[in-house]
């Protein structure tokens, strides 16, 4: 019975003392950003055929399915065309912040407002790859995603050392005040492009709420049962608020505490994501050993001579002409999808059969011409990602980086190589 | 507004924090640790075959997971696509003389297939659009094409203003009164080295003539 107790007290430990997997949270918040605005660019062409207003799938269409079934998207709001350009125009810029990680609490909700906004504009668009993208989105904003390779931690990064410069300064020189040496570090009060996001964020939030047709509900019509997008939209807009004067006026205990409720949450959100990905597969593996076809082993050439599937005939012909390769692949794709949630239990087999996975994502990518739904399948298998493997495909994106950057601007190494230094110092 | 800094200096310091905080926190661990289960349990039903948890309760679980967290994983599963299903559309043109003529059927997914011919980055608009539409029209309507419902009479709107978009208000100058659309089914023949027998010949589902309102006429113009 102790052990048990102990047991549990050194879990809960664990999920309230600090953000697990901070790495792989900012692998999907990177990927998936990324594979959203490589699409929103493809698509630039199409937008008004695929969300704009007069597009087959029409304003007015979308209107009474959206009314029926309660799906969140900002587009039903107004119909000129201002609007539609605006809404594409924001997704593309969150998807921008999203990737590089400035403010990222607030553009991972955005950002999620722009992939809900759009996909469930034009539900019959999509496929699932767009499923993927639509349920990372939303956990994506329970999670603190952007703790690590993001201008928010390098921000951060600054501020924790002009302060420490600061302290040190002012213990040398006591006549002199802080003032000097922290002018430039902007300490958390003094964060003016924080609080003025925050207000236009309120602000657009009240206008919204104030036109009324948004159908923005407390109760009703939300992402949850009983949980409005207005409940969901104002308290996360709340929760910002409160965090930064926690951070402001009461930074011991108060703050202390907030901190274990974010990690709570993020850890959450993270579990969910893993969970979720082993639901993907579990289930596409399962309902596969049901079929015949995957059963006698020439599942795979069916989709191979597709229309829709097939960019590359002659490619498709030589990979389904060979009956062999066919049938191991159509096992190898059964096995690896219905083994993949238990070799979680070893760690050399998971990375083994995730290196599997990524690679064979690829292949469909080209193959059946589904690029996007591949990457959005590898940024969601990123999350197992080992965090060393992470760190040290960071360090080495970071030596690149310092190269390229030296010689383009060889008039501040020092400064380069002071960065340099604190990445790694970076937990 | 402020963003994560990501300072997490103390580690294991619930113990350190005074008997509310640590019972906020309590309450805090339970309430995430119910709603993560819940909403695991929710997306399992949902993605799991019907079993008698999911039957008696499925009501919930709809209520829970729509329109969100909707999802389905059966990827080629149980068994892939085996036949090529393409839309085909033709119209009905009004003459100088009030006299009607038909026009040939134009293959809409074959033009769909030429645009992802050679294309690495195929677009939703060539892969999914007429492709999904054309299933939404056939999972809303009943045997005898009668539409289902709300989604039945959306279906077909949308099927149409697809096709006008891809045959144009006019032809030869000559407006279209009626559009009517029909699928041809292929199976894909059975791989060589299979003993099964080659497919046999392709199944039409013709749908009646649809008249043209202006409602029906997209205006997206880049296409």
């Amino acid at each position: 019975m102790s052990t048990l107790t102990t047991s549990l007290a050194r879990g809960i430990d664990r999920v309230t003392g600090s953000p697990l997997g901070r790495y792989q949270a900012a692998v999907i918040r990177i990927g998936i950003s990324f594979v959203w605005l490589c699409f929103l660019i493809r698509e630039w062409p199409n937008r008004h055929e695929m969300y704009g207003t007069d597009g087959p799938w029409n304003w007015e269409m979308a209107r009474r399915l959206t009314a029926d079934n309660h799906a969140f998207t900002a587009l039903v709001w107004s119909d000129s065309g201002l609007w539609f350009e605006t809404v594409y125009a924001l997704a593309l810029v969150a998807s921008v912040l999203l990737l590089l990680g400035w403010r990222t609490r607030t553009m991972s909700v955005l950002f999620m407002i722009g992939v809900l906004s759009l996909q469930n504009r034009s539900v019959f668009l999509g496929d699932g790859g767009d499923n993927v993208i639509h349920l990372l989105s939303l956990y994506l904003v329970l999670t603190r995603c952007g703790l690590v390779w993001s201008l928010d931690a390098r921000r951060a990064r600054r501020r924790a050392r002009a302060a420490a410069a600061a302290q040190k300064a002012e213990e040398k020189t006591e006549e002199t005040p802080g003032e000097t040496a922290g002018g430039k570090g902007n300490p958390v009060g003094h964060d003016v492009c924080g609080i003025v996001l925050w207000a236009l964020c309120g602000l657009a939030l009240a206008v919204v709420q104030a036109a009324g047709h948004s159908r923005m509900m407390w109760t009703t019509n939300g992402p949850l049962p009983g949980l409005g997008w207005a409940a969901v939209f104002w308290g996360l807009w709340l929760v910002q608020g409160l965090w930064w004067c926690v951070r402001r006026y009461a930074p011991g205990e108060p703050r202390a505490v907030l901190n274990v409720f974010a990690d709570l949450a993020h850890n959450a959100a993270m579990l969910v994501i893993m969970a979720e990905v082993c639901l993907i597969y579990a289930t596409a593996g399962w309902y596969k050993i049901q079929g015949s076809r995957w059963q006698d082993g020439t599942a795979l050439y069916y989709p191979l001579h597709l229309d829709y599937f097939a960019p590359w005939p002659e490619l498709s012909r030589v990979l389904a002409g060979n009956s062999v390769m066919v049938l191991l692949l159509s096992y190898g794709t059964v096995a690896v999808q219905v083994a993949f949630p238990f070799t979680l239990l070893n760690r050399r087999v998971k990375n083994v059969l995730l290196g599997v996975m990524m690679i064979e994502h690829l292949g469909i990518a080209v193959a059946l011409g589904l690029p996007f739904f591949s990457l959005a399948m590898i940024v969601a298998d990123a999350v197992f990602l080992p965090t060393s493997f992470l760190k040290r495909l960071g360090s080495s994106v970071g030596r690149v980086r310092e190269r390229v950057l030296a010689g383009r601007t060889e008039a501040v190494p020092q400064q380069r190589e002071g960065e340099a230094a604190a990445r790694t110092l970076v937990p | 507004m402020e963003a994560d800094d990501g300072r997490n200096e103390r580690s294991g310091s619930v113990a350190g924090l005074s008997l509310p905080s640590r019972v906020a926190v309590a309450i805090g661990v339970a309430v995430v640790t119910v709603a993560a289960a819940v909403h695991l349990a929710m997306v399992f039903l949902h993605v799991a075959p019907p079993n008698v948890v999911s039957k008696e309760h499925s009501a919930a679980i709809g209520d829970y997971i729509y329109p969100e967290f909707e999802q389905n994983w059966k990827l080629f599963a149980p068994n892939p696509l085996q036949q090529n299903i393409a839309v085909q559309a033709r119209a009905e043109l009004r003459g100088a003389d009030g006299r009607s003529t038909v026009t040939q059927w134009f293959d809409l997914s074959a033009q769909d297939g030429a645009a992802i011919h050679h294309n690495p980055f195929p677009s939703h608009t060539q892969q999914n659009e007429l492709r999904r539409a054309w299933d939404f029209y056939v999972g809303s309507h009943d045997a005898k094409e009668q539409p289902m419902g709300m989604r039945g009479e959306l279906s077909e709107q949308y099927v149409r203003r697809i096709v006008m978009l891809r045959l144009g208000a006019e032809r030869d100058g000559r407006p279209v009164e009626r559009v009517q659309v029909r699928s041809v089914t292929r199976s894909v023949a059975p791989p060589p080295w299979s003993d099964e027998k080659a497919a046999t010949k392709p199944t039409y589902r013709v749908l009646g003539w649809w008249p043209v309102t202006t409602a029906d006429l997209p205006e997206a113009k880049n296409r």
